[in-house]
């Protein structure tokens, strides 16, 4: 397959970025995105047309949250329910030209090309994210009981890779379904439940000061993310907050 | 200056609470328009208003509503810049991720949603704190008002001096000659209990004789939809309140924390449905008078 490549390049945080076009030719229809921005910057390489492009990448299997490209218009490109790292070539027209954009947020300043700074939601992680005490290994099995639905409804949450989809997403930049997801699957578990009201306001007021929008309950977070989190937990997030606030802790 | 910092959270409570409170006030809005339809003269028109003019719950109510009115504009104005702040640098391609129109344009719906309310302030409110001239209505036992009376009686009884005299003839030719015209024009209506339609000229004498002239909303409904063009203006904004309240509702429990599976559809229902009767209600009464009357 043949594509016409438009691709953000800047060449750091305070440079002026431009679109440059490349071509790519002779690309397998079972070429992962990653695969194909591969076989570009070699080419870019060995003939010394330019610099590569630069990208995040880790995993490449869709569990890391690393990549994360905003395609034709949609954060991961055009296919739901997974992240850049899993996308194919067979998605996309032969011949077709394809826009690509590194997320665009201020809470996510650009470093280089396609590469932003996440450290934000490292930082919204650090403000309250956690367990503050170590609650040892794996316990005996039925030692705490939990119910199924709410073990089924934490374990959704906590599919969240942390990949910014949800931001990118977003007509607000807003970065509530992480946020929600974060909450909500240690709200639902007991061990995590002792902390959540501290929690919760600890990790909205961080979300807020770091410059994310406020939602609009517009959804498109769950259209794109790689993980199918759904809008529910953003609603149980305000619940959270709702209930933290009238119990006043912090 | 250093305002207390509100979170995002907080700030969209209130947003939600006050948009419920705004939606529940449009369905009352909206039964009291439907009473203008009636053919009798006002009747139910009049009688609804009155009760929303002079209720003290109701008056009291009035003023949360214009709080809560300008708290809901205030707050998602705030909040809508600090959106577009969130993303200085925009995208070149326009987004394709699947959402709502409505959603998405809530702030614009609702700017239209503001010019309707400021045009419709101009056309109604603004007549009744005198700022615009409109169409004037009066209670027929208001006219011989008890002050009149008593003049009268003092008047018959030789009481008053011959200016006094002279003063309560001139005040009562002005009262009649309202009367007069409602007689001869056949402005009275609705079992002679109000004489309606009148111009701010015909009242202007009464000023300072008779009180309780009041605003004649339902006789200006009827000159103002026969307007076409207003009819055509005020169906036109109302479909964009149509955008603003579907995807309203649904916002406003998402919001609020009411998610449920079980629940989800028939609350994003119910939006449509309360957004589509609220607006084809308030439709109702230009459609018919710019096309029937
Ligand atoms: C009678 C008229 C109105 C009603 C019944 C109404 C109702 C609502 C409701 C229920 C919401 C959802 C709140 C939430 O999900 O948190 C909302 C959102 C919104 N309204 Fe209105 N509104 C009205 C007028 C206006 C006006 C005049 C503006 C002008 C600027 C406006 C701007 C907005 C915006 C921008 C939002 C989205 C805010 C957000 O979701 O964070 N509305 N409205
Ligand atoms: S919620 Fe989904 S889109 Fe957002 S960061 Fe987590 S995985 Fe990515
Ligand atoms: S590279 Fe790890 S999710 Fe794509």
């Amino acid at each position: 397959m043949n594509f016409t490549l438009k691709i953000w390049r800047q060449e750091n945080a305070k440079a002026k970025g431009r679109f440059e076009t490349y071509k790519v030719e002779n690309i397998s229809s079972d070429c992962s995105f990653l695969e194909m921005l591969d076989i570009l910057n070699e080419s870019l390489i060995s003939n010394k047309i330019a610099h590569p492009v630069c990208f995040d990448n880790d995993c490449r299997e869709g569990i890391c949250g690393m990549c994360g490209l905003y395609i034709n218009g949609r954060p991961h490109g055009n296919d739901d329910g997974v992240t850049t790292c899993q996308l194919h070539m067979r998605k996309f027209k032969d011949g077709e030209t394809i826009w690509i954009e590194p997320w665009r947020a201020k809470a996510f300043p650009v470093i280089r090309d396609l590469v932003v700074d996440r450290t934000a939601y490292d930082k919204i992680i650090q403000a309250g994210g956690y367990v503050s005490v170590s609650t040892g290994g794996v316990p005996d099995a039925n030692s705490i009981l939990i119910a199924k639905d709410k073990a089924d409804k934490a374990m959704d949450a906590a599919e969240c890779i942390g990949c910014g989809a949800c931001v990118a997403a977003c007509k607000n930049a807003s970065a509530m379904l992480f946020v929600s997801a974060k909450v909500s699957h240690l709200a639902l578990l007991p061990q995590g439940k002792v902390e959540a009201a501290n929690r919760v306001q600890k990790m909205v007021e961080k979300m807020d000061e770091l410059g994310f929008g406020n939602c609009t309950n517009t959804y498109a977070c769950e259209a794109e993310c790689p993980k199918l989190i759904k809008r529910s937990n953003i609603a149980r997030l305000n619940r959270e907050w709702i209930c933290a606030r009238v119990g006043k802790e912090k | 200056m250093n305002l207390p910092k509100i979170a995002s959270i907080s700030k969209k409570i209130v947003v939600a609470c006050v948009g419920l409170f705004l939606l529940v006030f449009l369905l009352v809005h909206m039964g009291i328009n439907l009473c203008l339809l009636r053919p009798d003269g006002g009747a139910w028109y009049i009688a609804a208003s009155n009760f929303m003019g002079t209720n003290y719950i109701i008056k009291v109510f009035e003023v949360v509503l214009f709080a809560a009115l300008i708290a809901h504009i205030i707050i998602t104005v705030a909040l809508q810049i600090q959106n577009w702040k969130a993303r200085p640098v925009r995208y070149h391609q326009p987004s394709k991720s699947k959402t709502s129109t409505a959603s998405k344009t809530m702030i614009w719906t609702g700017g239209l949603v503001f010019v309707f309310l400021v045009l419709h302030f101009v056309n109604f409110y603004f007549v009744k704190m005198g700022l615009v001239e409109g169409k004037y209505m009066i209670q027929t036992e208001e006219l011989f008002s008890t002050e009149l009376q008593n003049e009268y009686m003092a008047a018959t009884q030789g009481k008053l001096s011959e200016e006094e005299v002279a003063l309560f003839q001139s005040k009562m030719e002005k009262v009649n000659a309202i009367a007069v015209k409602a007689e001869a024009e056949g402005l009275s209506s609705n079992d002679m209990k109000w004489i309606m339609n009148l111009s701010a000229e015909d009242v202007k004498p009464l000023e300072g004789i008779v009180e309780g002239v009041e605003p004649d909303f339902y006789n200006m409904s009827y000159e103002l939809f026969g307007n076409k063009v207003y009819s055509i203006i005020y169906l036109l904004l109302f479909v964009a309140l149509a955008f603003h309240l579907i995807h309203a509702m649904q916002s406003a429990f998402q919001t609020l924390g009411l998610n449920h599976n079980k629940y989800n559809k028939f609350i994003e229902g119910f939006s449509w449905i309360y957004a589509i009767i609220i607006v084809l209600g308030f439709a109702t009464v230009p459609v018919y008078i710019m096309c029937f009357v």
